[in-house]
């Protein structure tokens, strides 16, 4: 075979490669397993909602975007559409309930719904923030120890 | 005497009406939509803290930007890190007013225009807004329905020259809000 075509087919079959490795990793990357993550933080749901509540800038920067594992004790859990909310609650404001809300990933839907209120729990999730009302937990999961 | 017992039932009936006239709901939904030539992009969010008192018309949206979810894992980390970088500015948040009050009538099953003007905070950026929707009242419930056009450049949000193309300049927000009222 043509040497120059050789490189040439080698060069191709790189930049293909490259590609879909390109489009696979980078381009069409999937999101993130919050699930299965090791968690940023763990700790105490009643101590995270008061480190938002007493100085939001300083939990902001230290918690939004974390991954965060909390235990407490469930207020309610709550449905809204095709929704499953965990809560925390800790005080009552101008929105009613306010605290931690914990949107269960699907698959815990209905885990979720049968635990009582008041039961102890170990619950893990994507932190978006606090919202001045609630501190909102995102793909959350029951954790088991 | 007879007076203070009037007097008394006129200041409970005052205060009935305005006590319990508050709406809200935490699981609020907005959905952003990007129309460029190269690129359609929606991400949503259906975490929205809304409130409205339907005495004074006061209406309140609080958002996290942070949890607005796209389809696609690398256009979420744009969205995050590089347009309204939700590090910096994590919530966004409208407060305003229903100027038609009295067009509405909120214990009628219905549909009704609703005027809504207020001020819209983005990216830090606040800005005066105005837009119209829609109220249904059904069953006791207030069904909000909004759809309205942003300028992204308005909230100071940056498109860099390579990705132009796939950004629109002016993005549609649709609101859809079922508020109940506050117990």
């Amino acid at each position: 075979m043509n040497k120059w075509l050789k490189i040439v087919l080698i060069l191709a079959a790189v930049g293909i490669v490259a590609a879909i490795l390109v489009y696979k990793f980078y381009i069409n990357k999937p999101h993130k397993d919050i699930e299965n993550a090791k968690a940023d933080f763990k700790l105490k749901a009643e101590v995270l909602y008061n480190e938002y509540v007493t100085d939001k800038a300083t939990a902001d920067l230290k918690y939004n975007g974390k991954i965060i594992e909390l235990s407490g004790n469930l207020s309610e859990t709550e449905i809204a559409d095709t929704l499953v909310v965990a809560t925390f609650v800790y005080k009552q404001g101008d929105f009613g309930d306010e605290g931690i809300r914990c949107t269960m990933l699907p698959k815990f839907n209905e885990e979720t719904k049968k635990i009582a209120s008041g039961t102890e729990i170990k619950i893990k999730g994507f932190c978006a923030g606090f919202n001045d009302i609630d501190v909102i937990l995102e793909k959350a999961s029951l954790v088991k120890d | 005497m007879k007076n203070i017992v009037k007097i008394a039932i006129v200041l409970l009936m005052i205060s009935g009406s305005v006590f319990g006239q508050k709406y809200i709901t935490k699981n609020g939904k907005i959905t952003f939509f990007s129309d460029a030539p190269s690129e359609k992009i929606e991400g949503h969010n259906n975490q929205v803290n809304t409130a409205m008192d339907i005495s004074t018309g006061d209406f309140v949206f609080k958002v996290l930007m942070k949890s607005f979810e796209f389809e696609n894992a690398l256009m979420q980390e744009h969205f995050n890190e590089n347009y309204v970088e939700s590090d910096k500015f994590p919530n966004a948040t409208f407060k305003g007013k229903v100027t038609n009050l009295t067009e509405i009538n909120f214990t009628k099953n219905g549909k009704y225009k609703a005027m809504v003007e207020g001020d819209l905070t983005i990216h830090g950026v606040t800005k005066k807004v105005k837009q119209t929707g829609t109220f249904e009242i059904k069953d006791g419930k207030i069904l909000t329905n909004a759809k309205f056009s942003i300028a992204i450049k308005d909230y100071n949000i940056k498109i860099p020259n390579t990705v132009l193309k796939n950004i629109a300049e002016n993005v549609d927000i649709t609101v859809n809000v079922s508020l109940d009222k506050l117990k």
